[in-house]
């Protein structure tokens, strides 16, 4: 990997920054009455109706041809969207899954038969999509995955569970990476990856509460789960080579920096209210760091548009842009405690108590910072 | 486009800036014994329209030019003299033969002023070239300036709304990421051949995430300072994104090296130390991260609509 030309200089192209006026003309609109802790959950904020209406404009599935009902736009125009709907913290987590990872998986590796079937309702925000990765006994340790398929004639039986899965609870479909063939100590060998139909008998989906008292993941068992043949995506034994080419999607996007940005901005008009210099100049480096993060994400999402798959690249940008949006909520916690005299705005104290217990997941969720510094350390040569 | 112009240039200067010359630049005042090449080399007026001789680049694609005198440590402003001509050529002053201009805004230290015959300096709203006299203290050892800059007024232009600080802190940052990218290679090298507990240090999880965060630091600076050189010219807050990133991972990769390395690496004899050295010196010169992170927190403050998304779309997301 060559750094220096790793992340090129790239501009969003003026056809993609069209879409901008358009997606802050709706949110202006449709999110406008929510709580600041509301939208402080961004792309973890269930709500399916807002999804539905995001598309009605065509929003959802953006990048998915227009033969399969999605809007035929390429990389550009996603982020576009995508950091508008981030930036102002609109609840899109209903339509999140698929849209980023799901559809473009299934148009990727699908059949003719599977695309026709599952893109269209994906486009339409009628169905949710869930990723089964985690298991109890499988966090960082991907590969040692144990939930089982075993053909069975035309059909397949399902047997294990998943854990941590966001918002399975919620969702009509899960794509897991489950074992066909092998051991768990055959690693990466003799994995597949399946599309589940949550309403198959045989599934229990129990919703994970968290401190928060939301419930964003849930734990999953399948009980000898009959599957069709045609729930296999793409081909037997290669799940992990599929799973491989989404994380360039899954860990380059405004979604890796963008998680507080709703209480950067109630901190920044707090601060306009009085004169603190060392706030000012924390501000100051928090949004050079976001220059820098943005400039970087852009890059990689052109790389993306060009057909390459950054993956190295992308965890380099997950490591800086969680550790970027991670520190937020403690700089305005010690921005706030430091002045115990000064009232505190309810909903900014309510949007930083929310995050404060939230952080330490931006780091966890799609690769931990351990496993992402392993692959760069790697991507440089060293080990 | 990169390379037509990047490749002579690099081995223009992996012919005259040997880590030797660099050593035997530092006992000495006066211009670098390689100028003359430098400056006969025709990429010294890189930024000049072609009808005034030069070649009509614009500061993107001069930007890795920049990046490279960093990566060699280059003893000479070839930098600053290259947009101190595009500057002065532009305002129709006649550009001196022979000068190697340093930008010299307010500085506790101007790095490779000793290495050069004149400074642009800014006054009463006005940038004056002055040519200065011999006769300089660097604490670091880089040929710097850590004197109050003296000299002769030569000429003198409007500044017209020029921010001299903004352009020194641009060229600054890019110089700094060529060092880091120089240094982080170094430490990569020295870590898959040095040899501890019988195996090399590359092979322990704990060095591998050290060099994984330095090269993170070293991405996120320069790309920073690609923000700061594009567009028509230099912008305070552009460069102000630059010089916060550039400043807050030279102290971060500086630290990982010579960790890394270990006592050899601050060593007279070794190179590492010439870079960290002159990464430190470039960090304190032109307004530190800290000044700048001000001016552009201040910015933020003093524009009211938008998220900060739109605040850096706006005022940081031109490539171009």
């Amino acid at each position: 990997m060559s750094l220096l030309s790793a992340f090129p200089r790239t501009q969003i192209p003026d056809e993609a920054e069209k879409l901008r006026p358009q997606v802050k003309a709706f949110l202006e609109k449709s999110i406008s009455h929510m709580r600041p802790q509301d939208r402080a959950k961004t792309w973890t904020g269930f709500d399916a109706e807002f999804s539905r209406a995001l598309a009605s404009h065509g929003w959802v599935g953006l990048t998915i041809p227009e033969g399969y009902g999605g809007g035929g736009r390429d990389a550009f125009a996603r982020f576009v969207l995508v950091e508008e709907l981030l930036a102002a913290g609109a609840p899109i987590a209903a339509h999140w899954i698929a849209d980023r990872q799901s559809g473009p998986l299934l148009l990727r590796y699908g059949t003719e038969e599977q695309r026709q079937f599952y893109l269209p309702p994906i486009c339409r925000g009628e169905s949710f999509f869930c990723i089964g990765m985690s298991e109890p006994n499988s966090g960082s340790d991907l590969a040692s995955v144990r939930t089982r398929a075993i053909r069975d004639g035309h059909s397949w039986r399902l047997t294990g569970s998943k854990i941590w899965t966001t918002y399975a609870h919620q969702s009509d479909y899960m794509i897991a990476l489950v074992r066909t063939s092998g051991e768990p100590k055959d690693r990466q060998k003799g994995l597949s990856q399946f599309i589940i139909d949550l309403s198959l008998p045989g599934i229990t989906i129990r919703p994970i509460r968290l401190g928060t008292l939301d419930s964003d993941f849930s734990e999953l068992h399948f009980e000898d789960v009959r599957l069709p043949d045609n729930a296999l995506v793409g081909t037997d034994g290669e799940g992990w080579t599929q799973v491989n080419a989404e994380l360039a999607f899954e860990r380059s996007g405004p979604e890796r920096f963008y998680s507080a940005l709703v209480l950067l901005d109630m901190w920044a008009e707090r601060m306009r209210a009085e004169q603190c210099p060392q706030d000012r100049e924390i501000l100051g480096r928090l949004i050079a760091r976001l220059a820098s993060l943005r400039a970087m994400s852009i890059a990689l999402t052109g790389r993306l548009a060009a057909g390459e798959s950054p993956v190295i690249e992308a965890a380099l940008v997950k490591d800086l842009g969680t550790s970027f949006e991670q520190d937020i909520p403690e700089i305005v916690a010690a921005s706030v405690g430091a002045v115990p005299d000064r009232d505190a705005d309810p909903d900014m104290l309510a949007t930083l108590a929310y995050l404060l217990q939230l952080n330490h997941v931006f780091s966890l969720r799609g690769g931990t910072r351990e496993i992402l510094r392993g692959m760069i350390a790697r991507g440089l040569g060293l080990r | 486009m990169d390379d037509i112009l990047l490749d002579p240039f690099k081995r223009l200067l992996a012919h005259i800036c040997t880590p030797s010359v660099i050593r035997d630049e530092e006992g000495r005042s006066g211009l670098a014994q390689c100028w003359g090449e430098l400056e006969q080399s025709g990429f010294i007026d890189a930024l000049l329209p072609e009808s005034r001789g030069g070649a009509g680049l614009s500061l993107s694609e001069v930007f890795p030019l920049v990046v490279a005198c960093g990566e060699a440590a280059l003893p000479a402003p070839f930098a600053e003299t290259m947009v101190a001509r595009a500057l002065l050529d532009k305002r129709g002053a006649e550009l001196p033969t022979g000068a190697a201009i340093v930008l010299a805004p307010p500085s506790p230290v101007v790095p490779l002023a000793a290495k050069a015959s004149h400074a642009l300096v800014t006054a009463n709203g006005r940038l004056s070239l002055i040519a200065m006299n011999a006769g300089a203290s660097d604490p670091f050892r880089a040929g710097g300036y850590a004197d109050q800059l003296k000299g002769e007024t030569l000429l003198e232009v409007a500044a017209g709304g020029i921010d001299l600080q903004a352009w020194a802190a641009a060229l600054a940052a890019a110089q700094m990421s060529g060092m880091m990218m120089r240094i982080l290679d170094m430490t990569l090298r020295y870590a898959n051949e040095r040899q501890q507990f019988d195996r090399p240090l590359s092979k322990f999880q704990a060095i591998q995430h050290q060099l994984a965060v330095g090269a993170e630091y070293a991405v996120s600076a320069h790309t920073a300072a690609a923000i700061a050189m594009s567009g028509q010219h230099f912008d305070p807050l552009r460069a102000a994104a630059a010089k916060v990133c550039a400043g807050e991972a030279a102290s971060k990769l500086c630290a990982i090296a010579h960790a890394v390395h270990g006592a050899i690496g601050v060593t007279e004899e070794y190179d590492l130390q010439i870079y960290t050295r002159r990464l430190k010196q470039w960090a304190l010169a032109f307004g530190n991260e800290r000044y700048w992170a001000d001016v552009l927190g201040s910015a933020r403050l003093g524009t009211e609509a938008g998220t900060s998304a739109d605040f850096v779309r706006l005022h940081l997301g031109n490539m171009e």
